[in-house]
């Protein structure tokens, strides 16, 4: 009776020998410890910031590697996705570790948020007996829960109060998209302003609510699809929502113009949205621009070669801070994703999934730095040497694990 | 009582014949499977040369194969113009069958999705006059790309993989070949995606150069994860056009 449990036994002790002896061998997952001091952004042109997507991060390292690579970059701010989703997935039952991390890691880089709220959790998105319950997406929003979200603004704000004050509600609510497939409405959307601009200034007297960027098109009155943003933002004012937001957020993007092109759907397009501030005496109150960049994906129609990306990406940013006092921040889409799409959307971005920075991150990281005296930090396309811009290679510098070769000046220009 | 063997041959045959008659009648029909009458396809119509929209039409290599598809599954198609934010969205909320969009086959959505079997290969191709094969023979060679390109990302975990070969950055894919094309710099060899390359040999027809494939970026067709009688029924539509060559001509045509 005693031999085969001491056998057992035996057996027992052996296995998990070899287990501990595996588990040595499996390396360490990376550490994410805080740096000791905290760190401070080196920039020249603080109106430079990104938009990040960290909070899909199941890794605390990758949002710790992130932010160090955009406080490396010269970047000292962040707009940040935090969804409602995510952190009240039951009433009133709150989860915020997955922002308190974000938070930690961004004050140890020195790096402020500008937060974006929105998606709704399925407790808030239909009752059992609404018909539209099948067809409801992370982004309907029914009135009945509006005051749902509106507090849970509110609880947001007052426990970030101080570290982050500035909140953008919603994204783009003039596409039938993000306000849940249905048909878009500024009036609607007027009173989700309404609703929470209130209680989150009670829960923060220093919270600056932005109005949601709107997503440039030019879709006509009635489309299924959305709305003209110029038209939905004149809609807004017409309906009242002057007095409930302290700031506007901008979305704009180049597609193939360059930023000097004549405003359209296109970079100057910001300039349009102010206009329309401007006819609804909206003089005092700032834009921050949330979203913007070049693409520069081989296939898609609305994007440029990679060479244009950097060119049009500098040149818009230097006219933000000349000619665009009204613009807070210039924020560029996107810095990385967690995982990539496998579509142009991945060209949208600054560093792969690998952190493998491109081309793009130096240029903007010399500029925001203010190297740019000392010549971009990039590889020089042969064309470039052919088109007679005389320019030419002056010397390679070990950066990280890639050399690079410094251009003289990027003004030289590769546009053809 | 029944004497088995005697009936046995009878009762095989009758069972035939039931397996026969009823496979049809098992196997749902076209219009259960699209409740529609129609096989709606979500697609982002801003990417040429697969699908591309004007004022009012669209038109491309999927929108030929999708049509190609409704007609062998005997039902007409509608296109659902999207973009390419709302494509998985408009498929959870069934406001499309399937998606036919360039979406290559993303393994972590596998689950909440079904894909068909690939019907383009847009991955990294290497082009040369056939010296050059494969990327280890390029060692202490010179190899054109677009810069900032994916190609580049991939050139430089060449470099950490072979013998050394040189680097050459060109503003767009089409310089990068027309290099090794005219023989600029000494290129030896381009790197560029496989629509690219095919694009670019279809306008020179003289150049007798080849192309390996270094990457593979597979295009497939979605459909929702709770509809697999969808995809099955788009996957062997599709596998009748591979058999039969249909989908090779269409994308001669296009690419």
């Amino acid at each position: 009776m005693i031999k085969p449990l001491l056998s057992l036994l035996s057996w027992v002790i052996r296995l998990s020998l070899v287990y501990w002896v595996i588990g040595t061998l499996i390396p360490a997952p990376p550490r994410a410890a805080l740096e000791v001091p905290d760190r401070v952004v080196e920039t020249l042109h603080p109106q430079v910031c990104m938009h990040t997507r960290l909070i899909d991060e199941v890794e605390e390292w990758k949002i710790q590697r992130t932010l160090q690579l955009v406080r490396e970059m010269g970047v000292n701010t962040i707009v940040e996705f935090f969804p409602w989703a995510y952190i009240e997935r039951s009433p009133d039952q709150y989860d915020w570790s997955s922002v308190d991390r974000i938070v930690r890691h961004a004050r140890n880089q020195g790096i402020h948020i500008i937060a974006r709220m929105g998606l709704v959790p399925g407790w808030a998105r239909q009752t059992p007996d609404d018909p539209r319950a099948e067809r409801s997406t992370l982004n309907t929003l029914p009135l009945d829960s509006f005051d749902d979200f509106a507090q849970f603004a509110a609880d947001f704000a007052a426990r970030y109060a101080g570290t982050i004050d500035q909140l953008i509600i919603w994204n783009e609510p003039n596409l039938a998209f993000e306000w849940g497939y249905q048909q878009v409405d500024p009036a609607g959307y007027v009173d989700l302003l309404r609703t929470v601009y209130a209680p989150i200034h009670a829960a923060n007297p220093n919270a600056v609510v932005l109005a949601a960027g709107l997503a440039p098109t030019l879709e006509p009155p009635g489309s299924p699809n959305g709305l003209n943003d110029i038209l939905y933002l004149e809609a807004l004012y017409a309906n009242g929502a002057a007095a409930y937001f302290d700031a506007l957020a901008v979305h704009t993007y180049g597609f193939t113009d360059p930023p000097e092109a004549d405003p359209a759907l296109n970079f100057r397009r910001a300039e349009l949205l102010r206009d329309v501030m401007l006819r609804y005496n909206d003089d005092d109150t700032p834009v921050i621009i949330t979203e913007t960049g070049w693409n520069d994906h081989p296939r898609w129609t609305k994007a440029v070669h990679a060479a244009q990306r950097v060119t049009y990406t500098l040149d818009a940013l230097r006219m933000v801070e000349s000619q665009w006092a009204w613009a807070e921040k210039a924020c560029l889409w996107v810095f990385r994703y967690p995982y990539p799409t496998f579509s142009y959307p991945d060209n949208f971005t600054f560093v792969n999934t690998e952190f493998q920075p491109r081309p793009i991150y130096y240029a903007v990281q010399a500029y925001a730095r203010g190297w740019e005296m000392d010549g971009l930090l990039s590889l020089l396309p042969l064309s470039a040497r052919r088109g007679g811009w005389g320019v030419r290679l002056i010397l390679g510098e070990k950066i990280g694990s890639e050399t690079f070769v410094f251009l003289p000046s990027l003004n030289s220009g590769w546009r053809q | 009582m029944i004497h088995l063997s005697r009936f046995s041959p009878l009762l095989l045959f009758a069972a035939l014949v039931l397996v026969l008659i009823s496979q049809p009648g098992d196997e749902p029909s076209a219009t259960e499977i699209f409740p529609y009458a129609e096989i709606r396809f979500g697609v982002d119509a801003s990417y040429p040369p697969f699908s591309v929209a004007t004022a009012d039409d669209l038109f491309g290599l999927e929108i030929d194969l999708a049509r190609a598809l409704g007609e062998r599954i005997g039902l007409p198609v509608r296109f659902v113009n999207l973009g390419f934010d709302g494509l998985f969205d408009a498929l959870r909320t069934n406001q499309v069958d399937a998606l036919i969009s360039a979406l290559p086959i993303d393994t972590a959505r596998i689950g909440s999705v079904y894909y068909t079997q690939p019907y383009f290969d847009a991955g990294l191709v290497l082009v040369s006059d056939g010296t050059y094969p494969t990327m280890r023979d390029l060692s202490d060679h010179s190899l054109a790309y677009e810069y900032g390109s994916t190609a580049e990302s991939e050139v430089r975990a060449w470099l950490r993989r072979i013998r050394p070969f040189d680097l050459l950055p060109y503003d767009t894919p089409a310089a990068a070949l027309d290099a090794v094309r005219l023989g600029e710099a000494n290129a030896t060899a381009a790197l560029v995606d496989a629509i690219t390359a095919r694009l670019y040999l279809r306008d020179h027809p003289d150049w007798n150069a080849e192309y390996t494939y270094v990457t593979n970026t597979l295009y497939a067709m979605v459909t929702g994860g709770d509809h697999p009688e969808i995809a099955a029924r788009l996957d062997a539509a599709l596998q009748t056009m591979f058999d039969d060559g249909t989908l090779i001509e269409i994308i001669d045509r296009w690419l």
